[in-house]
């Protein structure tokens, strides 16, 4: 066998020379001995070799266009066997590398290795550095979801400000004047081909150089001269390995890498930032206002990289290498004080308290606390988008071929609050009083899907000061209660918000007299409790839909529906019912309050925005709320059928809920909780 | 000349000193071997490069879009958020009715036509929102601050290099089905390039 081994030996090295060549490679001496300190270089050649490993096999998957580009990253991630692992390795091992870069060119000028005849091959690494910074910034944009794409995006239109060709610059490399198909062909043509392959170049030139000029050995020696075989290079693997472990660690610890919800270029998010090891450049950028920014972006920038370029002729005497060495201080510690600031203002609210912030009556400190209020808000929205989108997306309906964007579009959790926010918050608020989300267990994702799955609508859209009623939990059996409440009608979340016309008005009133003090367990009681149950009964949301399937519940309605249809005038004082001023079904009039019959149902509600002031419900006592969708003639109305669907549907709690691995039972959130 | 070749191995190079002297014929068959050779690598590089650069010689135009209806714009001063939808083409796609933005709309007390914002930030081109509370309007990037009438709040201490950039808008008359007339807000959308001072179309 052994010398089967060395014919085949032979063989090749009469023909291709080759022990000359694995002499060359692996008897490279080592004066001093092999040393932990040399082995950076080769856990950067390791990790590169990983990422174009892992890069290949996820280029087997990976689909560069804008309707497939998320997609195909969500199949890596979340349907592909192992795709989570290989991806996520992927992604945090791009960090490493940039970590381990570090430490090499940090270790490189404190041993003065650039120093003659080594300048050149320092030239080499700092072009090497650049291109690995590449490709981080161009693999960012690949998974086409909201946070690389809005980062990215910043990214390219500061490239637009660089000194002369800015914006054909910013053109080319987005493949147009606005981000779409070609953006992302090019940036994975430029992640995938055109930058590795530069790397592939430099590294060999790097390496061959290198070894031409032998190991910047440490003096003193610390013991015999050895070779690179085999005891560096046993060095080097444990290194090699230890930075996968640790690689490994991180990506089994967030399973994979994070994919935010699709790119929107509709909607922006405003939590957008880059990887962390740009951040201080980002927080940099914050110091050079307007028409200064040309020397944040470019000219600071650049003169730093051109100061690195110089460092091996800066450091030819004593002093100039320290001189290279305080530089490096310098850059280190103020890129660290920058990433450190740009954390603090992100987080500042998370860490301080508004009680904290507002005494101190600085207009810095408030604009800091809002800025930072609005980011975390919007990193909680987009968690929230991401799961819904990914939980849809995993239902058997999977993602049409128009993309996963469309889901999101056509889906009233995600759009609810944004339409909310748009047209209804000027006036209305939707805080959710009854927060059950602190009484669930699990991570905040794990909450919000039991909520979905609860047709729970706790998304809380805040107007500090609503001029309408709060409309958290509209039509919902706690909802109706409270409006047959005396404590409740009058309050700021129903009928008593600011300037409100009803807040003394006649349904107000008769709830007042002869609601106000009822006698427990008595038949007026269970007489309200059973309207209530008929309301809830008409709205038929889904949170209450478990209930509404119980004998009890239906015979309490049944009960409920005859006290509205009169039934209730011999229990109260005034000897009115509902039906003396509402129209249920074929009782009672239309034209001095608003029609129970189907009250709240997405029907009822669809003709209620559209016109509030119908004869149907508010009619002239109508108060200031505009008539959304008038019209039959759609341009002319304010809010598109779609659109007014969606408010509806959010409200009600009624969006889609797939089927699709259902491992626990929704919780049935009905009786003892009140939302109001 | 043939070359001295090794018959058990490879070809033997002429060592270094002893080529042969340079002549005119040699000199022209250099001159000729660089120039083909050079033509055969950069005519598929020069063709690839011009296929590149071909999003220079795009034009885009700004589309003008009905954003909203005149009576949501009451004249209260109070800046409004609009979307602007409008058809979207990406390269080989076409999209339907799109939000390619969005518009802030304010019309001052006795205006017959609102003032129109665009919703994108002049400094790098995050989307602008606007806080009732203290009525500014602030870009949740890099924190530039606008004032209701567009300019920037601190002037030249902002980030920003230029106030938010205003629209033109226009007034169209429309019938109803029911043959009411109705007036609309159009804008014409302009995407105005960010980061420099002057107000520049990006086309």
């Amino acid at each position: 066998m052994i010398s089967f081994g060395r014919a085949v030996g032979d063989w090749l090295d009469h023909r291709a020379g080759i022990r000359k060549v694995l002499q060359a490679v692996l008897y490279e001496p080592i004066p001093g001995g092999s040393r932990w300190r040399y082995v950076w270089g080769s856990t950067l050649v390791m990790a590169f070799m990983t990422q174009v490993i892992t890069g290949i096999f996820l280029w087997m998957a990976y689909s560069p266009s804008t309707q497939t580009a998320w997609e195909s990253v969500f199949y890596i991630q979340y349907e592909m066997y192992g795709g989570w692992l290989l991806r996520g390795i992927h992604h945090f091992m791009a960090q490493a590398m940039v970590v381990l870069l570090a430490f090499h060119f940090l270790q490189v000028v404190w041993d003065g290795a650039y120093r003659a005849p080594r300048e050149l091959n320092f030239v080499l690494g700092l072009i090497l550095m650049l291109i690995v910074l590449g490709l981080a910034l161009t693999g960012y944009l690949l998974p086409w979801d909201q946070k690389g794409y809005w980062a990215t995006s910043v990214g390219t239109n500061l490239a637009s400000q660089a000194p002369l060709a800015g914006p054909d610059i910013k053109k080319l490399a987005i493949g147009g004047s606005a981000y779409g198909h070609l953006t992302l062909t090019r940036f994975f043509a430029l992640h995938a081909g055109v930058l590795p392959g530069l790397l592939v170049v430099f590294l060999t030139l790097h390496v061959a150089l290198f070894r031409r000029h032998g190991i910047h050995a440490r003096i003193p020696h610390r013991g015999v001269d050895q070779t690179f075989w085999p005891d560096q290079v046993l060095k080097d693997s444990v290194a090699a390995l230890a930075v996968l472990a640790v690689v490994l660690g991180l990506a089994i610890h967030f399973h994979g890498a994070e994919l935010t919800a699709p790119a929107d270029p509709a909607n922006p998010y405003d939590a957008a930032r880059p990887e962390w090891y740009f951040l201080f450049l980002f927080q940099f950028l914050k110091w050079f206002p307007g028409e200064m920014e040309v020397w944040g972006a470019f000219i600071i920038p650049g003169v730093i990289v051109l100061v690195l370029f110089l460092m091996p002729w800066i450091g030819r005497t004593r002093t100039g290498h320290l001189i290279n060495i305080g530089i490096l201080c310098v850059l280190l510690g103020g890129a660290a004080a920058l990433t450190a600031q740009a954390l603090r203002d992100d987080y500042y609210a998370l860490w301080n308290t508004k009680d904290d912030v507002l005494p101190k009556n600085s207009p810095v400190i408030t604009g800091r606390y809002e800025a930072s209020e609005r980011f975390l808000n919007a990193k909680v929205e987009a968690r929230r988008e991401a799961e819904r989108v990914i939980e849809l997306a995993r239902s058997p309906e999977r993602i049409p071929p128009t993309g996963a964007l469309t889901l999101a579009y056509e889906d009233a959790y995600i759009q609810g609050p944004k339409l909310f926010q748009r047209n209804c918050a000027g006036c209305h608020n939707h805080v959710a009083k009854s927060k059950v989300t602190e009484k669930l267990q699990g991570t905040e994702g794990e909450k919000d899907a039991l909520l979905r799955s609860a047709g729970l609508n706790e998304i809380d859209v805040v107007n500090p000061a609503p001029t309408a009623p709060n409309l958290a939990g509209l039509g919902s059996l706690p909802w109706a209660r409270a409006i047959l409440n005396a404590g409740k009608i009058a309050d700021a979340d129903h009928f008593g918000y600011k300037g409100s016309p009803f807040a003394d008005g006649e349904m107000v009133g008769f709830v007042k007299d002869n609601l106000a003090s009822l006698k427990a367990g008595g038949d007026l009681e269970t007489a309200v409790e059973e309207i209530a149950h008929a309301l809830a009964a008409e709205a038929a949301l889904p949170q209450d839909s478990k209930l509404a399937q119980t004998e009890f519940f239906k015979n309490s309605a049944a009960k409920g529906r005859q006290y509205i249809s009169g039934g209730l005038a011999g229990l109260v004082e005034t000897g009115t019912s509902c039906v003396d001023c509402h129209k249920f079904h074929d009782k009672g009039d239309l034209g001095s309050a608003p029609d129970l019959t189907g009250y709240m149902s997405r029907e009822w509600l669809m003709a209620f925005i559209r016109n509030p002031a119908d004869k149907r419900f508010y009619g002239d006592n109508n108060d200031r709320m505009p008539a959304f969708a008038p019209h039959d003639d759609p341009k002319l109305n304010q809010l598109d059928d779609k659109s007014l669907g969606m408010i509806v549907d959010w409200l009600r709690g009624d969006w889609k809920r797939p089927e699709a691995k259902t491992s626990a039972e929704p919780p049935v959130i009905a009786g003892p909780i009140e939302t109001h | 000349m043939k070359s001295p070749t090794n018959p058990s191995g490879p070809p033997v190079a002429i060592k270094r000193g002893n080529e042969p002297p340079p002549t005119r014929r040699s000199f022209v068959t250099a001159a000729a071997a660089v120039v083909t050779g050079t033509i055969a690598v950069l005519t598929p590089l020069g063709v690839g490069v011009a296929a590149f650069l071909s999003p220079l010689f795009r034009k885009s135009q700004s589309p003008k879009v009905q954003v909203a209806l005149l009576d949501q714009v009451p004249d209260d001063g109070q800046p409004r958020v609009f979307p602007v939808i409008a058809d979207r083409e990406d390269a080989w796609t076409r999209y339907p009715a799109q939000r390619i933005g969005a518009v802030y709309l304010i019309r001052n007390k006795g205006e017959a036509k609102p003032t129109a914002f665009t919703a994108k930030c002049p400094h790098a081109g995050c989307f602008i929102g606007y806080s009732s509370g203290n009525k500014l309007f602030k870009c949740p990037c890099h924190t530039s601050t606008f004032k209701v009438d567009g300019t920037r709040l601190r002037g030249d201490g902002e980030v920003a290099p230029r106030g938010m950039d205003p629209l033109p808008v226009e007034i169209r008359q429309e019938a109803a089905k029911d043959g009411k007339q109705l007036a609309s807000v159009w804008v014409e959308f302009i995407d105005f390039r960010t980061g420099i001072k002057e107000r520049i179309p990006a086309t």
